[in-house]
């Protein structure tokens, strides 16, 4: 894990921090930088939308309707921190939907167990494609994102499904899910926090540091003895896990399963993970500055359409900001 | 990983190399042992209709397979090809009314380029990974796309585009023929020009490369800039084979032209490869996809199917060309 010292910057490429920032670890570092991000999207969009953003109304919008990319978010910082790359979110998101749906026949709790053993096969694959066969995560990826896709097609005959496979209509438990809250705190912000949790425990836990440490430096891991291949593999499976968690949450926002869901969502969580300083060359970033990098993400949404930039220039926005997080960060100091 | 390159047409032959050549052409061997299975299999494999449905298709991903091809030997990777065709698809059918057949095709393939080009230019002046230049290019590109007419596809009207696609020539299609001369003039600039041959230079071993006084950044912009064009002759084919230019065509495009240069037996590591090779691996996932398309599946369980010959042929390059080099 990335907690050197910082007393003294020997690299000559690395430039002298600011006093205010000297003395914190990497991780701090980034979170002072992601915070400050944060903090000037949140002026932005206030004043680009003359207070409309600042609204009550508009703030629990902007939660209640990003929790799937926040899940998401979370898992692909899993991935990204083993030094990988996941494009099959998006399919893996339609692929537990339809799941999901489709089985509410056996219950709603059966139904969320089969998305998420569905999630984690995928992750599998892809794991195991990355491990075994060394493919660069991006091509196996990129190749498990299309069969998915053609799966989910496959299970609901390509359209979209508004009922279980038996013809039972979705229960009220779930089409009611988004609009339930304990104590003021909607249900699906509670799976979110759950989510958040079990995955702040799992990076915290042994396996996690092994997770940062074969992120950064693979052969040096692997000589440390630490069972790299297993580590990966496992990551992947996590995350796939809690992307179909991402997938359960979006049929229960739409109603539907949707075998087409998720296009644009790889873009909008490496997005995220980027702009929350999670290095995508591996073994860098923190959970929650990954959180408040998608909630950069999804204010910016917010405020694009409170002030009525097309929907469609929206992922060119992303792809810029991919780029320049990535070339921004590329110049921090290690 | 060594630098040498494995171009049978700069290395001259001599008389036991000939032996060799079968064996380091399996992508050859296996184009034809599928093809036949295919006619015994599929009556209307060799058909005329199915042999111009093949030609089309793998023309176009031929094309950017080409482009593929010249930035993984850099050992980079260009995920922004399929958008790059949708950016090339929607600018041609815009700008025809306004500049014609020729301004507009040369304004399709300047725009193109020009994005390869930026695609280059991060690449090889700033510390981003190729994956993430070209991963946010798509997005930008894409955006871009969509944006210039709200998502709704354009009317290609002029009539003389039609013949990019649907013309032939000697009775062969048009874009086979495209295909066969970038092909060609790929493989010269490859094997006969300084550049080409930096190429394979630059991704057997860039610090070497660069120590030799190779210009490593104008390798690199060469190669996405050539990625760009031939994205953007590609987008002219498609554009004109729909009669509309759209801006979701090409989506996913780049999973197969990367699995095409893998199948051709280079490595996704750079500095190994033929485009001979390459071409080879291109029509084998042209009759693989045929012979699924004929089979009569569901057309999703196709889809499925399609991904896992991909992934299944990419697996199995990766782990002969470790063996191989093993070897060797």
């Amino acid at each position: 894990m990335s907690n050197e010292s910082t007393a003294g910057p020997s690299g000559t490429e690395s430039p002298q921090p600011h006093a205010l920032i000297r003395g914190l670890t990497n991780d701090q570092r980034d979170l002072v930088s992601v915070s400050a991000i944060l903090l000037v999207v949140v002026v932005v969009a206030a004043l680009a939308s003359g207070g409309t953003f600042l609204q009550p109304g508009n703030l629990v919008n902007v939660l209640q309707q990003n929790v799937v990319l926040f899940v998401l978010a979370i898992a692909q910082f899993i991935v990204v921190l083993t030094s990988g790359i996941d494009l099959s979110v998006g399919a893996v998101v339609a692929l537990s939907s339809v799941l999901f749906v489709g089985y509410l026949d056996f219950g709603v709790l059966p139904a969320l167990l089969i998305a998420v053993a569905g999630g984690a096969l995928v992750g599998l694959v892809n794991g195991l494609m990355v491990v075994l066969i060394r493919l660069p995560s991006f091509v196996a990826t990129l190749g498990a994102m299309q069969i998915v896709y053609s799966i989910a097609k496959l299970f609901t005959g390509g359209a979209a499904l508004h009922a279980s496979l038996g013809g039972a209509p979705i229960p009220d438990a779930v089409t009611g899910f988004y609009d339930r809250s304990v104590l003021a705190l909607p249900y699906p912000t509670l799976v979110f926090v759950a989510v958040f949790i079990a995955a702040l425990v799992y990076l915290r836990s042994s396996v996690g540091y092994f997770l940062y440490a074969i992120g950064s430096n693979d052969r040096a891991a692997r000589f440390a003895g630490l069972p790299a291949g297993k580590l990966r593999v496992g990551a992947y499976v996590v995350a796939s896990a809690i992307t179909a968690i991402g997938g359960v949450l979006f049929a229960a926002r739409v109603s539907y399963g949707d075998p087409q869901a998720g296009l644009w969502l790889p873009l909008d969580t490496i997005a995220a993970v980027s702009i929350g300083g999670a290095s995508l060359t591996g073994g860098r970033g923190t959970i929650l500055a990954t959180v408040l990098g998608v909630l950069i993400i999804a204010i910016l949404n917010n405020t694009m359409n409170l002030i009525g930039i097309s929907p469609t220039l929206q992922p060119a926005i992303k792809g810029l900001i991919i780029i320049l997080t990535v070339f921004l960060y590329s110049r921090r100091g290690s | 990983m060594s630098a040498a390159t494995h171009d049978l047409v700069a290395t001259g032959s001599t008389g036991w190399r000939r032996i060799d050549v079968l064996a380091r052409n399996g992508q050859i061997v296996v184009l034809v042992l599928l093809a036949a299975l295919g006619g015994l299999f599929e009556p209307g494999f060799f058909s005329r209709l199915n042999l111009s449905a093949i030609g089309y298709q793998y023309s176009v991903i031929g094309l950017i397979a080409l482009g593929q091809f010249a930035v993984i030997l850099t050992r980079g990777i260009d995920l922004s090809q399929g958008s790059l065709i949708a950016i090339s698809s929607m600018v041609s059918a815009l700008t025809v009314p306004s500049l014609g057949l020729p301004g507009s095709i040369a304004a399709t393939l300047a725009a193109s380029t020009a994005l390869g080009l930026v695609n280059g230019a991060v690449v090889a002046w700033t510390a981003v990974p190729a994956f993430v230049a070209t991963l946010g290019m798509m997005g930008i590109a894409r955006g871009i796309a969509l944006t210039l007419t709200n998502g709704n596809p354009v009317p290609m009207t002029d009539a003389g585009f039609h013949h990019i696609a649907w013309g032939r020539v000697y009775d062969l299609p048009v874009p086979f023929l495209l295909f066969v001369v970038a092909g060609i003039v790929i493989a010269l600039f490859l094997s006969r020009w300084p550049l080409g041959r930096h190429l394979y230079a630059v991704g057997g071993h860039e610090e070497n490369a660069r120590l030799s006084g190779i210009s490593v950044s104008r390798v690199k912009l060469s190669a996405y800039a050539l990625s760009g064009l031939l994205s953007g002759i590609a987008g002219l084919i498609v554009t004109s084979r729909m009669s509309t230019g759209h801006p979701l065509s090409g989506m996913n495009y780049e999973l197969e032209s990367i699995a095409a240069v893998i199948v051709g037996g280079a490595s996704l590591f750079g500095g190994t490869g033929r485009v001979s090779a390459v071409i080879a691996g291109v029509l084998i996932l042209g009759v693989a996809n045929s012979v699924i398309n004929l089979s009569g599946l569901s057309p999703y369980l196709q889809g499925a199917l399609k991904g896992s010959i991909i992934l299944v042929a990419v697996a199995l390059s990766q782990i002969g060309l470790r063996s191989g080099r093993g070897r060797g």
